[in-house]
């Protein structure tokens, strides 16, 4: 039934992309252990790494796009989730360091011992076991967003609002992960990982695996979202982003569609920091930086709104714009980038994706117009 | 490379490279090691030029530069040119290990001269451990940490808090202590070992407080008048700031306006040097003291044509030197000989011969790369004048050794690093005389 | 040996001296040769050849000693000899700290400065103060006797009776009292002596009077008990004063956030624009204060008290012309759009930070406080920072001149009736591209100004604003989007909430719990404090 959910979902571009991201969850880790290094298409690890980190991003754009495109709440603290999956992931990674540790305390993070903690704080029981931290990376940020939803949801927070708490919200997380009282490693956050599933992080295979997963995980959400932008409740959705009241005059209730999609997109968010930290090998409160949740908006913004692929495209493109400009022109990149972001709102309103897309609709819709050929109906 | 280009221009050519190289590698997916090699050894800079940390870390870039230009117009190192190679890790810890794997993977650099806080460092650490390449860290931290592939040219809290408190005690005869900082790692942990010490000295536990702060904290008025009163109770008080940066203008600035002068409590700070002192009108903060192992106003000549040569490259007389900048001048510098020594710049020979190496630092004096990787230096004590800059009023007699694993933390008493052979361990257990805690 | 020698002559000098003390003038040699011991030895033998020298008690020590503490007593290297030293180029010109005659110019390789640290500072400013405790000026003669009550030295004992006899203002005799009874608690004198000097400085009642009870209360016998009841007095009286104070610091965090988020009630309140690129005006702001303050130190230093005043009207401007600009730019083509706008300026904000970073560097940029902006004063037990003071002016000032602006004036008749609704603005004749150019340079204008006033307290970097922007939208939606006294209630509240929070959970925790409050608030008023009716916001 839900394999019935999900392909009912796919239209052609939804199958293509499928099929893009699931090709290149196979090849470029094939590229990379397969080929031996002097070969022309070998891809270097570090390539393998960075565009692990790019698909995670891709991921969390995927999840702010799904609640911005489709429903209308801009989230500013989407990084909030992002974050706690990741960290959840780390304090897994953190468990499994033992006794390699410089201090070799079995029990005790390395942070730890060298700030006198005395004992393992009750909320890092469990995440030695890999199914717990695997049940928190969905849990915790999935929880979060519930409550929060179910609050500001029901008592019509909207707009502008929304998106400030939503800001405020990650704002005092951040706040609160700097402290080091609360047992999160403070501003150094958690890092120097060795294993993940008694593999060697900075092995290879290892971190080819993790990006075959990541992308992986891109193909999964990004069906899962456009089953569920396709379907009926889909449908609500725009219906709320386009006239809230409207729709909830027509009988629907508004508030339970929105705390669905912002639960799942929460999820989505914290498996994607999950995901993300292994590959990064540090996660620290600076993830719960509004600033890098506006980013994430903007990744979005880019690739354009309301059309999934369009956040995969922009979360990918901006930062490997990042990457490029940060060593290129080291002293000049923001400039280059506060440009793009500009040109892209001026420009191309609908963002890349839109903007081809729209292009290639008038193609076809001219087309015919031109050569006056019959078309069959689709 | 025939001519001995600018800094500046090679840093440009080099990003070229890195851009048609990367252009190439995004289209294909192609390596690029094939590309044609210059005559040249490169060298990683990996310091913020944008964000938060741009305002500390630009400087040390830009120093880094100078160096190699004076090292080139010398004739480079085991007669090639150096080539600098600099990123821009925008304050951003991911981009970070991005960047260093870049400089080190892609970009083939013999050396890393970068980071400046202790979470960027944490944050490239596994990326030199995994490719086995070099990094020299110019900042003081917390310690706690010596690894094979870091060299460290800061200062140990060794080498700058337990100094400045024993002056305090000593020439100031301070009884009470506030122990201000931002709530991260460096000031938790120099803190930390702090309170040991002065407790250890039969310091009461009523007469030390402690309080932290968040990064970029700016209103202090509150805290300022928190200090006042813990100061009025009848013994002599002192403030020790960890406060960071940023941080610390706006403390000052209300230091000076509630009117609390050097004389009746004064302020030691521990990240506060001529940079930060570049932004603020020091007349009212004169006296408030700094610990540190350099000082722009050290007399020696070493340092006078240091200042002279600086100023030249910058192009600007206004232009202030500071500690961080000695701690790389001794690490290029060091790195340089242990080059011409091992007479390669591969990573190992380069290690090993690293050890031991003594280099002048500009205090007039020698520093040597010890085996735990950590430098000796004298330490300083200086206070602010009125023109921003120090005066020295305090220095070691000799030259202190950067201790890594502090003896005043229960967890790291029992530990010592020797990155020497046969020991070749960066934490190793004398109690229980195994390497690894 | 030598200090020992020194030691003895002052000794003898300080005897002669006491025997005929109208006559304290010591011959010139004698004092020269107590003049050179300041050079030898480190801070300890600097301190005493300090007291040596006011032991004699001669008239021109206190200026010798002012010229130490100023840090311009040199040693010449050759004959350990210790002279004023002032800069002559780039040798120095010696003068003769006794007589004031010329010695000849060295360069700065033969001379050595005598180090002055706090120490030295501190027994500078005591052995001066005892020494001018009669002088003519009243300015001096209060210095005096406050540096005498915090050395609280019991020689000094005789040279106050002698001041408190002759005082005649009562406010500096007030002084002169305190630091006897300071002095009398250090001192030999019977225990009746010093209950009543503890009597008289309980009465003070002030935080300095607190302090120098404190270590006096843990003493056996009945000083000590005298000291801790005059001490709880104090205490209990000054829990009002603190309350007080927190409200104070309140008041003036509230004023920070009220101008750091006022301009923003502008662009973002009235007119829509989630504008990222605000806090890249505020910072504007600041630089444009320290470029004026750079051309007033080079060209006219007589100028400075006045440059944050001059600075003003040209933030304004130049944060208002910058603001004109984007909106002509980039902003008008993205009316109805507005989430949009959140990503042009996000962009406009890191080409404005970049920017500001290639011209003036990374570094902060010193910003200094004009005369009347620097120091404090006290009411009562409350100390109230001039800096802070203005600033809440300031805010004041700028809040009801904008009000004005927007309820009186014709422009701000055309600003409200366009934000309302525009096509019906249109059609009555308003030129509403240009009304909507001016509105968003007035808010960038005034966030300019605000940077004026914040580059007094904090950091002038490229990255000051980042620090207000969060801030400053939390103030404007917890008010009420578009609501100026929404804004002003809301940046006074948060101000005072902040810093009674700040004693008990810290400052960190302090900020958080203020951060889920606002998300609670939000939830209890979802448009804020003052939420604006009707059917427009719906849209």
């Amino acid at each position: 039934m839900i394999t019935g959910f999900l392909l009912n979902g796919f239209d052609t571009r939804a199958r293509v992309v499928f099929a893009l991201l699931i090709a290149i969850a196979i090849l470029v880790p094939a590229a990379n252990l397969l080929l031996p290094p002097d070969h022309p298409l070998h891809v270097p690890t570090y390539m393998v790494t960075l565009m692990g980190k790019y698909f995670a991003y891709a991921m969390l754009a995927l999840s702010v796009d799904l609640v911005w495109g489709y429903c209308g709440i801009l989230s500013l603290g989407h990084g909030a989730f992002f974050a706690l999956g990741g960290y959840a992931m780390g304090m897994y990674l953190m468990r499994q360091i033992g006794t390699r540790g410089v201090y070799a305390d079995p029990i005790l993070p390395d942070f730890m011992v060298f700030l006198n903690w005395k004992e393992l704080p009750w909320f890092w029981y469990g995440f030695d076991q890999f199914w717990f931290a695997a049940l928190m990376i969905v849990l915790v940020p999935g929880t979060l967003a519930f409550v929060f939803g179910w609050f500001a949801f029901r008592s019509r927070v909207t707009g502008v609002y929304l998106s400030i708490i939503t800001q405020a919200l990650t704002y005092a997380l951040l706040l609160a992960f700097f402290r080091n009282d609360m047992g999160f490693g403070g501003n150094n956050g958690l890092t120097d990982f060795k294993d993940i599933l008694g593999y060697n992080i900075q092995a290879d295979g290892t971190r080819a695996t993790l990006f075959a997963l990541t992308v992986l995980a891109v193909a999964i959400a990004f069906a899962l979202a456009s089953a569920v932008t396709r379907s009926k409740l889909g449908k609500v959705l725009v219906g709320v982003r386009d006239a809230e009241s409207r729709t909830r005059f027509l009988g629907y209730r508004v508030e339970n569609y929105k705390l669905f999609v912002w639960t799942l997109s929460a999820v989505m968010a914290g498996i994607a920091g999950a995901l993300y930290v292994p590959q990064i090998g540090i996660i620290n409160p600076s993830e719960f930086d509004p600033a890098n949740s506006i980013e994430a908006v903007i990744w979005v913004a880019v690739g354009g709104r309301g059309t999934l692929v369009g956040a995969i495209v922009g979360a990918i493109t901006v930062n490997f714009g990042k990457t490029w400009f940060t060593g290129a022109l080291p002293e000049l990149w923001l400039f280059a980038l506060g440009g793009l972001f500009i040109f892209v709102t001026l420009f191309l309103p609908k963002g890349i994706v839109g903007t081809v897309q729209a292009w290639w609709a008038g193609k076809r819709a001219s087309a015919p117009a031109a050569t006056l050929k019959p078309e069959p109906a689709e | 490379m025939l001519i001995a280009a600018t800094p500046s221009q090679t840093a440009k050519r080099s990003s070229l490279v890195a851009k048609g190289l990367f252009g190439a590698l995004a289209l294909s997916m192609l390596s690029g090691t094939a590309l044609a090699q210059e005559e040249t050894i490169k060298v990683g800079v990996l310091h913020s030029l944008s964000g938060t940390m741009a305002i500390s870390e630009t400087t040390l870039k830009d120093t880094i530069l100078y160096l190699i230009d004076e090292q080139n117009k010398k004739g480079g190192v085991l007669g090639k040119k150096l080539e600098a190679v600099v990123v821009d890790p925008a304050s951003d810890w991911p981009l970070f290990a991005e960047k260093a794997r870049e400089l080190v993977e892609k970009e083939k650099v013999s050396v890393v001269f970068g980071c400046w806080t202790s979470v960027s460092r944490k944050s490239v650490l596994p990326v030199f451990k995994e490719l086995n390449s070099i990094l020299f860290y110019p900042v003081q931290y917390e310690g706690e940490e010596s690894e094979r592939n870091v060299f460290y040219t800061g200062a140990a809290p060794n080498q700058q808090a337990i100094p400045a408190v024993d002056y305090l005690a000593a020439e100031e005869g301070v009884e009470r202590w506030v122990l201000a900082g931002t709530d991260y790692v460096y000031p938790r942990t120099t803190n930390k070992i702090l309170e040991a010490y002065l407790k250890a000295k039969g310091v009461a536990a009523e007469d030390i407080m402690i309080n932290y702060t968040p990064f970029g904290h700016s209103d202090w008025q509150s805290i300022v008048a928190d200090i006042k009163k813990f100061g009025s109770a009848g013994k002599k008080t002192a403030v020790v700031s960890t406060i960071n940066g940023d941080a610390n203008v706006p403390f000052y600035k209300e230091l000076g306006n509630q009117g609390i002068k050097a004389e009746d409590i004064p302020v030691v700070a521990f990240s506060v040097g001529e940079e930060e002192l570049a932004g603020l009108d020091t007349g009212p903060l004169v006296g408030h003291l700094a610990a540190w192992n350099y000082f722009q106003s050290v007399d020696a000549p070493v340092n006078a044509s240091f200042i002279e040569g600086w100023k030249a490259y910058t192009k600007n007389d206004k232009r202030v030197t500071n500690d961080p900048m000695e701690a790389h001048y001794i690490g290029f510098n060091m790195w340089v000989k242990a080059v011409e020594a091992a007479g390669t710049t591969d990573t190992d020979p380069v290690i090993d011969s690293l050890i031991g190496v003594s280099v002048p630092n500009l205090s007039g004096g020698y520093s040597a790369m010890m085996p735990n990787h950590h430098i000796t230096k004298p330490v300083l004590i200086g206070e602010i004048q009125g023109d921003g800059q120090f005066e020295i009023v305090s220095q070691t007699p000799g030259l202190v050794v950067g201790d890594e694993w502090s003896d005043f933390l229960d967890g790291s008493k029992d530990l010592i690093s020797d990155w020497r052979k046969p020991m070749n361990c960066g934490n190793f257990n004398v109690v229980t005389g195994k390497c690894g805690g | 040996m030598r200090f020992l020698s020194i030691l003895i002559a002052a000794l003898w000098l300080a005897l002669s001296t006491a025997v005929s003390p109208a006559a304290a003038a010591v011959a010139d040699e004698d004092l020269k040769r107590l003049v050179d011991a300041l050079g030898v030895g480190g801070f300890s033998e600097a301190e005493a050849a300090i007291n040596a020298l006011v032991a004699t008690g001669d008239d021109r020590v206190s200026a010798i000693l002012d010229r130490f503490g100023e840090g311009d007593l040199y040693t010449r290297k050759a004959d350990k000899s210790v002279f004023i030293a002032e800069k002559a180029g780039s040798d120095f010109k010696l003068l003769d700290p006794v007589t004031g005659a010329e010695a000849g110019v060295v360069s700065k390789g033969e001379i050595e400065k005598i180090k002055v640290n706090n120490r030295i500072r501190r027994a500078i400013a005591a052995a001066v103060g005892s020494l001018t405790l009669r002088s003519p000026d009243a300015a001096i003669r209060r210095s005096a006797a406050e540096a005498v009550m915090k050395s609280k030295d019991a020689a000094a004992i005789p040279a106050l009776d002698a001041a408190i006899e002759a005082e005649t203002d009562p406010a500096i005799k007030q002084i002169m009292v305190a630091a006897r009874a300071a002095a009398v608690l250090e001192s030999d004198l019977p225990e009746a002596d010093k209950i009543a000097a503890v009597e008289m400085i309980g009465g003070l009642g002030t935080r300095d009077a607190m302090s120098m009870l404190a270590a006096y209360t843990a003493v056996e016998g009945p000083v000590g008990e005298a000291a801790a009841s005059a001490a709880r007095t104090i205490e209990s009286s000054l829990l009002v004063w603190d309350a007080a104070q927190n409200v104070w610091y309140g008041l003036s965090l509230g004023s920070v956030l009220l101008l750091a988020a006022i301009g923003l009630a502008i662009t973002f309140g009235v007119m829509g624009v989630i504008n990222m690129a605000h806090g890249e005006m505020v910072m504007i702001g600041a630089y444009t204060t320290f470029a004026v303050q750079e051309i007033i130190r080079t060209s006219a230093p007589g100028l400075f008290d006045y440059s944050l005043l001059i600075a003003l009207p040209l933030a304004f401007i130049v944060a208002g012309g910058i603001g004109i600009l984007i909106e002509r730019s980039v902003i008008r083509w993205l009316y109805g759009r507005p989430l949009e706008t959140l990503l042009a300026t996000w962009g406009v904000s890191l080409v404005l930070q970049q920017t500001v970073r290639s011209i003036f560097g990374a570094q902060n940029k010193e910003v200094g406080n004009p005369s009347w902006m620097s120091g404090s004063f006290t009411i009562g037990e409350l100390s109230i920072t001039w800096s802070r003071l203005w600033i809440i002016v300031f805010a004041m000032v700028v809040f009801a001149g904008l009000l004005a602006v927007l309820k009186r004036t014709y422009f701000g008749l055309q600003t409200r009736a366009v934000t309302q609704n525009r096509q019906m603005a249109s059609a009555m004749g308003i030129r509403t591209p240009w009304v909507d150019a001016f509105t968003f340079g007035l808010g960038s204008g005034i966030a300019g100004i605000a940077g004026v006033a914040l580059s007094q307290i904090d950091n002038v970097s490229p990255n000051l604003g980042q620090g207000y922007i969060i801030d400053s939208f939390m103030v404007v939606v917890f008010g009420g989007v578009g609501n100026l006294w929404g804004t002003f209630v809301g940046a006074m509240t948060l101000g005072v909430a902040n810093k009674f929070l700040e004693p008990y959970a810290g400052a960190v925790l302090g900020k958080i719990l203020l951060l889920v409050f606002i998300i609670l608030f939000i939830q209890k008023r979802p448009r804020g404090l003052f939420a604006l009716k009707g059917r427009a916001i719906e849209a």
